[in-house]
């Protein structure tokens, strides 16, 4: 009996001494890449001066972080990030969840291939590539404004126009993400039992009280799900697209954090002031994260991580 | 199906037909745009004249793509990154993932190991804290600094262990008896039942080491090493800015020429090619990887 | 299993290193005021020393094939008669680009040994991090007597930028005046349009007679195109010097208004030029001209190369711009259209004078770092491109390529340094040789600069009928471009605003990118909007000031008090 029991335990060990080895390589790249870059964050409460170091720059506390307050950028900032982030959550949820729906109600399953083909294939487009379509598409001579030109409807200006430009980033974001998004909710649908339907038909019920009573309650869950993973990353306007479309023009309506930090910290070289923002930024995404992690978990017993 | 051919359901079947065709043709017809204005003449494209159909139709921009060297070496040099991206991904994720699905009885370092792998997804030290440490490792200008920063890709690991934890335990148990170790087990019972979803993460790994431009901007000091969408990033540019700051050197010929756009949209349609020629793999793996990404731990 | 345990020692080991490096990066480099000990050995009797550089580089050079910004004629002349290695650690385009590779750079406290800075303010930063090495001796002991004498026509403007605590601290490119920003005009289509611009000759007009013209050019459209834009502007509109292309300063300037300098008045007080009341009339009248029509409806997205094309496809007919904005700008228009000519023309305010500032003398600078052991070889450079390449005619015939380089017209970004240092009147007294030798009375060995021997033989070649674009640029910026500053200055015509060049102030360092952004996003959306004009100004001006515009205005103030 003592024997099996050391031999148990010598077994675990050895397959433990695996286990560690199976996550060594990762984790040395983990804390390269991942966890070394973290110590730099001490600048954000430092006036870094490269030459000097982390070490010798001098400390000065909370300084950028009350500064950054005083900026009426920082505002308008993060105004930007939360309108044009839950801008992207919320329609794109909708148009996704809309669209899973209409799509299952094709039978032509040649029809329904061509279309999932088509519109799941911007998802895998780099923004550097969108933008370059976008920007064809809307400049001002461009053929959505000569379609409205043709219509008798006024040109308009979406590039550069601090009414439009911020509904043009939503939409073509939500243009570029509904088709692959919507790929969970089909399957939710495919999940809900057959026989609700069936029976309701016998019923009576048309086919919006069925949408509505069987199919959205069915995928309630999902849809939690979604919305909880999505919350999360409400501070990612989205980097790589904003960039890529913005001008100093609309600044104002299009400058996100993660774009002011770039331009600050790193362009304008206030490296310690950008990793105040970097780090504010962070601590709250995190902050966010947990609790839509506990949320989601009250809800439908599932975890996001 | 289920209902009876009314009016009424006829309309909305149409109705339905009109409107998933239309969401189709919206994602459809951006592209097919950019690949007419890559086939027009240059003329044309300024004027704005092209639809859906090349005006004045050349291959001219096509045919000065072959002769553009920096294009193919940017092309070369993404190539060689998915490449050696998705080798290095997939080394370090499997065996990760793996032994992230081990209770905390068997492993029990697991759940640190765990808390460091989120909260480094979570959380990170920022552009230039990063910068740093590449440029103290010696990477700059290498092709390893567009590879390396990203070689854990934590939601992948996630996403193997979520699936890794659905094959029957019988099947590791059965291997064991037979005297096999943590790693011949999972060689050779986890890696072949967990194909697809290695072939989802594979795909993530290329999609988004073939469309990343970032790294190339930050990690490589001249346009010769830049990947190719950081090089096509750098085609769109505003040339308001460079002509601002040297309008006092006479240096600034021909810049019409850079703002050749037709040219670049051959470029972007040439860069993405080799998307979609993966494409159909990517729509089989990634959606069944998707669905089973959100089914969590 | 062993083998790959080492390996991964190994790589954790580098990492602790990392960290330790990280935390003390650059600190083994600053104890940087080193002073000249013995006299460096000519470049013959040392080693071959590498020399890692930052270079500021253009878009879509123009290098004979084979050749690029590390390897061209003039690093390979450097590299020969230096005895040098240059290796370019890293390049990037101007703007944007390369502010980021050298604030990485700096950042990692990896400077190169000898880079291009592109601010003042970067100057400084780097003087107070202790980065970049004291220059004093290694000029005295090792600049050209000519080049010398170049800086010495600033009047010690020049040295003066560099200069700090009495060091000198960096090469600085020289700036001389470009004069104004002159209206050019395609005369061509004045001609086909039977319009008479300038009917007393005297070279000037008036801001009425701008819109006019342009306002013709609207109603005519010579080349019969879809739709006439008048005239466009860069979005930024205003630029930080008198001659910026696509710029609405001229306008501004005419009607007193310096955007973006700070000057006293006659009051005596310091001035952002952008807040007075000048400027709201300038937005006020480029507003108006937007309404009407005058001004292009898609100002504000018009890319630089937007309205190059508009130029370039007959759409517009006009555009302000320096004396040498044909070398770069309209070169596109007669490439595509070998018809087309320009005429420029000065604005006069209401007393017939032209409003014009001076340049900063200089703004751009060559850096050496301090860890680097041979400052001299950076002096020594500055001899062989400025001095020697431009004087000595043995040089060249040692160099046969760098003559064909100079000859063809190779980008001068691909010289080591993308600067130039030319002294304070060097456009005047080169363009007399050039005129001289023209007319034919002189020959053209008498002209001095290479360049101009270059442009000589270009203007000749184009006289002569072979329509080469070269020729044809060169009769614009110079027969017609410097040859209008010269009549300016022959006759007087100028009124010189001599504004503030101010050393980066505590709250500039904070608050002026700020202050930019909203200044620019402010003038663009007070011209193109649709707002109560009195009313946005205001709301412009009291923030600017209220955002640390006052602030600064003070502390320019106790700056020029001490000085």
């Amino acid at each position: 009996m003592k024997k099996t029991k050391s031999s148990i335990k010598s077994t675990r060990t050895r397959n433990s001494l695996q286990y560690h080895a199976m996550v060594f390589p990762g984790m040395v790249f983990l804390i390269l890449f991942g966890y070394l870059p973290m110590f730099g964050l001490i600048m954000a409460f430092q006036d870094f001066i490269p030459a000097k170091g982390l070490f010798g720059s001098q400390f000065v506390g909370f300084k950028h972080f009350a500064y950054m307050f005083t900026l009426p950028d920082i505002g308008r900032v993060i105004r930007n990030t939360l309108i044009i982030a839950l801008g992207k959550i919320i329609l794109g949820m909708l148009l996704s969840i809309a669209f899973s729906i209409l799509l299952n109600e094709i039978r032509l399953k040649f029809l329904k291939k061509t279309v999932q083909t088509i519109v799941y294939l911007p998802h895998f487009l780099s923004w550097v590539v969108l933008a370059a379509v976008a920007m064809n598409l809307f400049n001002i001579d461009g053929s959505v404004n000569q379609i409205l030109a043709s219509i008798g409807l006024e040109k308009i200006n979406f590039l550069g126009s601090n009414n439009v430009f911020r509904k043009l980033l939503i939409g073509t974001d939500v243009w570029k993400e509904f088709g692959y998004n919507s790929v969970v909710y089909l399957a939710a649908i495919t999940g809900i039992d057959a026989g609700l339907h069936e029976a309701a038909a016998i019923d009576g019920a048309s086919w919006w009280k069925r949408v509505w009573h069987i199919t959205i309650p069915g995928m309630l869950p999902i849809i939690l799900l979604m919305t909880a993973m999505n919350l999360t990353s409400v501070l990612n306007a989205g980097f790589d697209q904003i960039y890529n479309l913005y001008s100093p023009i609309v600044y104002e309506v299009s400058d996100v954090l993660d774009t002011y930090i770039y331009r600050i910290g790193l362009v304008g070289r206030q490296y310690s002031f950008g990793a105040a923002v970097g780090l504010c930024r962070s601590i709250v995404a995190l902050i966010m994260l947990v609790s839509a992690n506990k949320i989601t978990e009250k809800l439908t017993n599932q975890r996001i991580y | 199906m289920l209902d009876t051919k009314s009016t009424g359901s006829k309309i909305r079947n149409t109705v339905i037909h009109i409107i998933v065709i239309g969401l189709g043709l919206a994602c459809l017809l951006p592209m097919i745009n950019i690949v007419a204005i890559s086939f027009s003449g240059s003329a044309a494209v300024s004027a704005n004249r092209v639809g859906l159909l090349p005006v004045d139709f050349t291959a001219l921009a096509y045919k000065r793509i072959i002769e553009d060297s920096q294009f193919w070496r940017s092309f070369r040099i993404s190539v060689i990154r998915v490449a050696l991206t998705l080798v290095l991904n997939l080394v370090i994720t499997v065996p990760m993932a793996y032994a992230m699905t081990r209770s905390k009885g068997d492993f029990p370092a697991r759940n640190i190991y765990m808390n460091l792998l989120i909260f480094a997804m979570l959380f990170n030290g920022g552009m230039i804290p990063t910068y740093i440490v590449v440029k103290n490792l010696n990477l700059l200008n290498s092709i390893w600094a567009l590879i390396l920063p990203g070689a854990v890709p934590v939601f992948s690991v996630i996403l193997l262990m979520n699936f890794f934890k659905g094959v029957p335990k019988a099947l590791e148990e059965a291997a064991i008896i037979d005297g096999a170790s943590q790693f011949q087990v999972l060689l050779q019972i986890m890696v072949p039942c967990a194909k697809p979803s290695i072939a989802t993460v594979s795909l993530f790994s290329i999609v988004g080491s073939w469309n990343d431009f970032f790294g190339g901007l930050i990690y490589m000091q001249r346009v010769e090493d830049y990947p190719i969408m950081t090089y096509i990033q750098s085609l769109n540019i505003d040339l308001q800015e460079l002509v601002k700051n040297a309008a006092n050197s006479a240096a600034l010929e021909n810049v019409a020429e850079l703002s050749n756009r037709n040219l670049n949209a051959a470029k972007i349609v040439v860069a993405v090619i080799p998307l979609l020629i993966i494409y159909p793999f990517l729509q089989r793996y990634l959606i069944s990887g998707l669905v089973m990404g959100s089914v969590k731990e | 299993m062993r083998k790959t345990f080492l390996k991964k020692a190994a790589a954790v080991t580098l990492a602790m290193s990392t960290v330790l490096s990280m935390t003390a990066c650059g600190g083994s480099d600053s104890g940087s005021t080193k002073k000249e000990s013995a006299p460096a050995a000519a470049p013959g009797e040392r080693d071959t020393v590498t020399i890692t550089m930052g270079r500021q580089t253009t878009a879509n050079p123009k290098f004979p094939e084979g050749d690029n910004y590390e390897d061209n004629a003039y690093i390979r002349m450097v590299e020969q008669e230096l005895n040098v290695d240059i290796v370019d650690q890293f390049e990037a385009n101007n703007g944007d680009d390369y502010n980021r590779q050298v604030s990485l750079a700096l950042s990692a406290g990896s400077l190169p040994d000898i880079m291009k800075v592109a601010s003042k303010d970067e100057l400084t930063e780097l003087y107070e991090n202790e980065l970049i090495a004291d220059l004093t001796d290694v000029y005295e002991n090792y600049a050209s007597d000519y080049i010398k004498s170049i800086y010495d026509s600033f009047d010690g403007r020049a040295l003066a930028d560099v200069t700090y605590d009495g060091r000198l601290m960096a090469i600085p490119a020289t700036a001389s005046d470009a004069g104004p920003g002159m209206f050019w005009v395609r005369s061509d289509w004045a001609d086909t349009l039977g319009l008479t611009i300038d009917a007393d000759g005297d070279r000037c007009i008036t801001l009425d007679e701008v819109k006019e013209i342009t306002q013709a050019f609207i109603d005519g459209n010579p080349e019969k195109v879809s739709k006439m834009v008048g005239m466009s502007f860069d979005p930024s509109l205003t630029a930080t010097s008198s001659d910026n292309a696509n710029m609405i300063n001229t306008i501004a300037y005419t009607l007193g208004a310096y955007p973006r300098h700070w000057y006293e008045n006659e009051n005596g007080e310091i001035v952002y030029g952008s807040t007075t009341d000048e400027m709201k009339q300038a937005l006020s009248l480029v507003r108006d001209w937007y309404q009407e029509g005058i001004i292009d409806e898609q100002l504000g997205t018009r890319t630089w190369d937007d309205i190059t094309s508009l130029l370039v496809n007959g759409e517009c007919g006009v555009l302000f711009g320096s004396w040498h904005v044909a070398d770069w700008l309209l070169n596109n228009v007669y490439t595509l259209n070998n018809k087309a000519e320009f005429e420029p023309y000065v604005v006069v305010n209401s007393e017939g004078k032209v409003n014009c500032t001076h340049y900063k003398a200089t703004g751009e600078y060559v850096v050496v770092s301090a860890a680097f052991e041979h400052p001299e070889i950076a002096i020594q450079i500055l001899n062989l491109i400025y001095d020697d390449m431009v004087n000595s005619a043995e040089l060249l015939e040692k160099y046969p390529e760098v003559d064909s380089y100079l000859r063809e017209g190779v980008d001068g970004t691909a010289r080591p340094y993308n600067i130039e240092v030319k002294s304070s009147t060097y456009l005047l007294s080169e363009y007399q040789e050039l005129k001289a030798a023209l007319d034919g009375d002189a020959a053209k060995e008498d002209i001095s600069s290479a360049e101009e021997r270059t442009n000589y033989d270009a203007i000749k070649a184009y006289e002569g009928g072979n329509g080469e674009v070269t020729g044809w640029c060169k009769i614009h910026s110079r027969c017609k471009g410097v040859d209008m500053l010269t009549y300016l200055n022959d006759n007087d015509m100028y009124h010189w605003i001599t504004p503030i060049y101010p050393q980066t102030t505590t709250t500039m360092k904070t608050n002026w990118a700020n202050l930019q952004t909203l200044e620019a996003e402010s003038f663009i959306k007070i011209v193109t909007g649709t707002d109560d004009l009195d009313e946005s100004f205001n709301t412009f001006v009291s923030s600017w000031k209220s955002q640390g515009g006052d602030t600064i205005a003070s502390e320019i103030k106790e700056q020029t008090g001490k000085q």
